[in-house]
């Protein structure tokens, strides 16, 4: 079992891992069609990950309802939700499931008419509690303070069309900041971030990061 | 007084930003929308290709409905761009939620303009991968979408008869909401598969892209509701980008004065509180003295 568990997922990523490494760098058809069959299988691997998800959502709000924790209320939505929407797709005007989804359907409406307004509206909301937070937040206690907020005023002003009634030339400062001292942090960051992936992923390929499996690293 | 002012109810904030938009948005006026350069390079990367025979675009919608404002105005215009001069069209997604802004998006301008599915444009839908879905149509285009959204064989249909890898579009704009753009598109496909790439995000993303703008892995950026509404600019076609401009404009100069605000009460307390401390550092002092003299 301990090799099912262990040593098994711990050579499969050193093999793909290597070989996917060394793909990118073989310029021959072989190498990539080769690509082309990993990648093919991979989504197959993805796909099965939308089951896993929709097991791990159910049975999580099927706990929550169980055990009536707060607002078990909203886990019934989610339920109804589901059923509406598979219902709806599987239907599809009469089709069902066998030919590609119809326009016009319930499918196309609930999602025009419902997720889509839902989901907008709930991030414009954060509108109300950036201006709430900026407000509480945003005080000129330092230096640094200081230079952040008088940045983030000619960031907001040059990307709206009003700063340009207030300074002509806004919208030139807000692109400098973007383009010179935002663009070369980024730079930075970005370099950081990038070589850590690399080490984490070698650490993967190499089997020394082992969280992956599950149990911690023992 | 001052901490009260310090501390106002978060309700107020609320109300002062619902009566800015709700104005701006009953009494909107005419406000000046100057394109930045990053949105005329993706306009111009577009126009470039009007006169090539052929010529292909591919729209990636990496996004959902959350960022419906931003981005569907951007994929709206881009596509009527494309079929206005002739330029085949072709669609996908790498977010599910994608599939319906796309197909949204496609229908509207292919009504209105008058184009037909299969030969000016297609859709092609949303697959699982992310990565090895880019790097599987960039070795065989065909082997990752054997046929389109609407089951369609995309070896049959003239938009994409032709294409047999990634490589093969003259223009990819990617519309994202996530780290789809720099993680996979400028990754994989700029890099390996030469493709010319323009971006399309949501504004918090913005300030991540410019490296990519100033390496040329990006050959244009149209960034938020005020990118989408410079687009429709240059398009001629004011839409809902545009017009979210003043209600936008109205939202900032309120958040930038509650901010101001906030400051000059906070200045007024810190200064109040130094005079405070000071006298009592000074009576200190001078009950010390009197100690000592006495």
């Amino acid at each position: 079992m301990l090799f099912l568990k262990r040593t098994l997922p711990l050579i499969i990523a050193f093999v793909f891992g290597i070989t996917a490494i060394a793909l990118y760098y073989i310029p021959h058809q072989k190498a990539a069609n080769l690509t082309e069959t990993f990648a093919m299988w991979d989504r197959l691997i993805a796909a099965f990950a939308y089951f896993l998800a929709l097991y791990s959502l159910i049975s999580l709000h099927a706990r929550r309802i169980r055990r009536q924790q707060a607002g078990w209320g909203y886990s019934l939505f989610v339920y109804f939700g589901i059923v509406a929407m598979v219902a709806a797709g599987f239907y599809n005007r009469g089709h069902w499931a066998l030919v590609g989804l119809e326009s016009d359907g319930a499918y196309d409406w609930l999602f025009t008419y419902v997720y889509i307004p839902a989901e907008a509206s709930m991030f414009a909301l954060l509108a109300f509690f950036i201006a709430s937070a900026a407000y509480r937040t945003f005080r000129a206690r330092t230096t640094e303070a200081v230079i952040l907020l008088v940045a983030a005023a000619i960031v907001m002003l040059g990307r709206v069309p009003v700063g340009v009634l207030i300074w002509s030339r806004m919208p030139e400062l807000q692109e400098w900041l973007m383009s010179v001292p935002n663009m070369a942090a980024k730079r930075g960051i970005l370099l950081g971030v990038y070589l850590g992936a690399v080490a984490t992923a070698l650490r993967v390929i190499f089997g020394i990061e082992r969280s992956y499996l599950g149990g911690g690293e023992d | 007084m001052t901490d009260r002012l310090l501390n106002v109810d978060r309700r107020i904030v609320f109300l002062a930003i619902v009566v800015a938009v709700g104005a701006a948005m009953l009494w909107p006026v005419p406000l000046p929308i100057p394109p930045s350069p990053y949105v005329m390079d993706v306009y111009r990367a577009v126009d470039a290709i009007k006169s090539k025979p052929n010529a292909k675009v591919l729209l990636s919608f990496d996004f959902d409905p959350a960022s419906d404002p931003e981005l569907q105005p951007v994929a709206i215009n881009v596509i009527r761009q494309c079929m206005q001069n002739n330029i085949r069209v072709v669609g996908m997604a790498l977010w599910p939620e994608g599939v319906g802004l796309g197909r949204a998006a496609f229908d509207s301008v292919a009504h209105e303009l008058g184009k037909e599915r299969g030969k000016h444009w297609t859709f092609l839908g949303y697959k699982p991968g992310i990565v090895t879905l880019i790097l599987n149509m960039g070795e065989n285009f065909k082997s990752a979408w054997p046929i389109d959204y609407f089951g369609t064989s995309t070896a049959l249909m003239p938009v994409t008869q032709d294409i047999s890898r990634l490589g093969d579009f003259d223009f990819v704009l990617t519309l994202a909401a996530g780290n789809t753009i720099d993680a996979v598109w400028v990754t994989y496909a700029v890099d390996r598969y030469k493709i010319k790439l323009g971006g399309a995000v949501t504004a918090v993303m913005s300030p991540d892209m410019f490296p990519y703008l100033q390496s040329g892995q990006l050959v244009g950026l149209v960034s938020g509701l005020a990118g989408a509404a410079e687009y429709e600019k240059l398009e001629k076609s004011p839409g809902s980008a545009t017009r979210g401009m003043v209600p936008q404009s109205a939202a900032h100069v309120v958040i930038i004065l509650f901010i101001g605000f906030g400051n000059i009460m906070y200045l007024i307390s810190r200064r109040r509180e130094r005079a405070g401390e000071l006298s009592r550092l000074r009576k200190r002092d001078a009950v010390a003295k009197g100690g000592a003299g006495g």
